[in-house]
C-alpha cells in the first residue's frame, strides 16, 4: 500500500502533474467559454432563418467528422505549435453542438409563448431576451455537456502538438514505455473527464426542472 | 515527395484498423444491446457505464491499453473498438426498446417467441437508430485509428506522427488529407444508408 502510494508521488512529482492540470483545465475553461460564446451568437442570428441555420450546420458537421489530429495538421501552418492550435480546434468542434441545441431551443418555443408575449406589447428582441432565451437554457446546456466532453477530449490530444496539459505526461509514458506513469495520468485524465460529465450534467437537470414547461 | 506505394499501404491498414474494429465493435454491441432490452438490471449496469466511458478523453483511452495489453495492432483494435462502441450500444438499445407496444403485442398474439419478436419486428424498425449509430461510431473510430499509431498499430496516423517528428509538412498532410477523406466518405455511406433504410420503415 505505502510503495503504491509512494510510486504515485514520484509519478505526480516528476511528471508536474499538478502545473499540468491546471495548464490543461485553463486551457478548458477558455476554449469552453469561447465556444459557449460563439455557439450562442450564432444561435441567435440564424434562429429565425432556418435555410441559414442549416448552411452553418451542414460546414460545421464536415468539421465534426474530421479526426481531430488531421485538424491539428491543418492548424500547425497557420497558429503554430502549442495551445493556439489547441484551443482553436476545441472550439471548432464545440460550435456545432452547442449552436444547434440553442437554435432548437430557440427555434421552437412554443407559439402560445410568443402570442401572448406580442399581446402584451413585447418587440422582437424582448421576446427573444424574455422568453426565448430562458425557455431554451435546458437545451442550451445539454448541448454545453456535449462540448464539455469534447473539449476534455481535445485539450488531452494537445499534448501531442506541444500545447502543455495532461496528454503531456501520457504522450511521455508511452514513449518512455512508463507504466506507472500511463496508469496515473490516465486514470487522473479519465476521472476529471467523468466529474466535469458530472459537473455538466446537474447543472442541465438543474435547468431542465427550472425552466422546462412541459 | 511523398512515396506512394507506402501511403497506399498505410491507407490500406488504416481502413483494415477501422473496418475491423467496427465488426468487432457490432458484434459485441447486439448481445449487449438485445440483453438489455430484455433484463432492466442488465441496461441500468451497461448503460451506467456506457455514459461513463463517453465522457473518458480518447487518448486516455488509448495510452491505459499500453500496460493491460500492450502496443502494436491488436491492442490498436481494442482501444478503438472500446473508444467507438458507445454509439452503436446506445443506438441499438434505443432503437429496440422503443418499438411501439402495439406492434410487440401483435407480435405476440400471432405467437411468435422473444426472439423471434426481436428479429422480425424490433430489429427492422431499429435500422435508421442503428445504423446513425453506425455512423457516429465510424467516424469515431476514424479518428481513434489515427491516434492509435501512438502505440504502433500503424496506418495514416503513423504517417502524420512521423512528419510532425521531422518537421515534414508534406508528410503530415500526406497522412491527415486521406484520413479526412476517409472520414467524409464513411459519413456519406452511413447517411446513405441510413436513409435508405428511413425510406423503407413503417413510420
Amino acid at each position: 500500500m505505502a510503495a503504491i502510494l509512494d510510486t504515485i508521488i514520484s509519478v505526480w512529482t516528476t511528471h508536474q502533474i499538478t502545473l499540468r492540470t491546471i495548464q490543461h483545465l485553463q486551457m478548458f475553461s477558455i476554449a469552453l467559454a469561447i465556444s459557449i460564446i460563439i455557439g450562442v451568437a450564432l444561435a441567435i442570428l440564424v434562429y429565425s432563418n432556418p435555410r441559414l441555420a442549416n448552411v452553418w450546420f451542414n460546414v460545421l458537421n464536415i468539421i465534426e467528422t474530421i479526426p481531430e489530429l488531421a485538424l491539428f495538421i491543418f492548424l500547425l501552418p497557420i497558429l503554430g505549435l502549442g495551445e493556439k492550435p489547441t484551443i482553436v480546434a476545441c472550439i471548432l468542434y464545440s460550435i456545432l453542438p452547442i449552436m444547434r441545441n440553442a437554435y432548437t431551443g430557440l427555434a421552437h418555443v412554443s407559439n402560445e409563448y410568443i402570442e401572448i408575449a406580442k399581446a402584451i406589447g413585447l418587440t422582437k428582441n424582448e421576446i427573444l431576451l424574455k422568453i426565448r432565451l430562458p425557455m431554451a437554457l435546458p437545451l442550451i446546456s445539454s448541448g454545453i455537456r456535449v462540448a464539455v466532453v469534447y473539449i476534455m477530449g481535445i485539450v488531452t490530444l494537445g499534448g501531442l502538438i506541444a500545447a502543455g496539459g495532461l496528454g503531456v505526461p501520457l504522450q511521455a509514458g508511452i514513449y518512455r514505455y512508463d507504466i506507472p506513469a500511463i496508469i496515473i495520468a490516465a486514470l487522473w485524465v479519465g476521472t476529471l473527464g467523468v466529474i466535469f460529465d458530472f459537473i455538466a450534467w446537474v447543472i442541465e437537470s438543474r435547468l431542465a426542472r427550472r425552466f422546462n414547461p412541459w | 515527395m511523398v512515396a506512394l506505394l507506402p501511403l497506399l499501404d498505410a491507407i490500406l491498414q488504416h481502413l483494415t484498423l477501422v473496418f475491423t474494429s467496427l465488426a468487432i465493435g457490432i458484434s459485441l454491441a447486439t448481445p449487449l444491446a438485445i440483453l438489455s432490452v430484455f433484463y432492466k438490471r442488465v441496461s441500468y449496469v451497461v448503460l451506467t457505464i456506457i455514459n461513463m466511458a463517453q465522457s473518458i478523453p480518447s487518448f486516455a483511452l488509448v495510452a491505459i491499453i499500453v500496460p493491460l495489453v500492450g502496443i502494436g495492432f491488436v491492442p490498436g483494435i481494442v482501444a478503438i473498438v472500446l473508444g467507438s462502441i458507445v454509439p452503436i450500444v446506445k443506438n441499438m438499445y434505443v432503437g429496440l426498446a422503443k418499438t411501439d407496444i402495439a406492434l410487440i403485442d401483435t407480435g405476440k398474439g400471432m405467437g411468435l417467441t422473444d426472439l423471434q419478436i426481436v428479429r422480425y419486428v424490433r430489429l427492422p424498425l431499429a435500422y435508421p437508430a442503428i445504423f446513425a449509430g453506425l455512423k457516429f461510431s465510424a467516424v469515431i473510430a476514424n479518428g481513434i485509428a489515427v491516434l492509435t499509431a501512438i502505440i504502433g498499430s500503424g496506418g495514416l496516423g503513423r504517417v502524420i506522427f512521423e512528419g510532425l517528428a521531422s518537421f515534414n509538412i508534406n508528410k503530415t498532410l500526406s497522412g491527415a488529407i486521406p484520413a479526412i477523406l476517409i472520414a467524409l466518405s464513411l459519413d456519406m455511406i452511413f447517411s446513405i444508408a441510413e436513409k435508405k433504410l428511413k425510406s423503407k420503415s413503417v413510420y
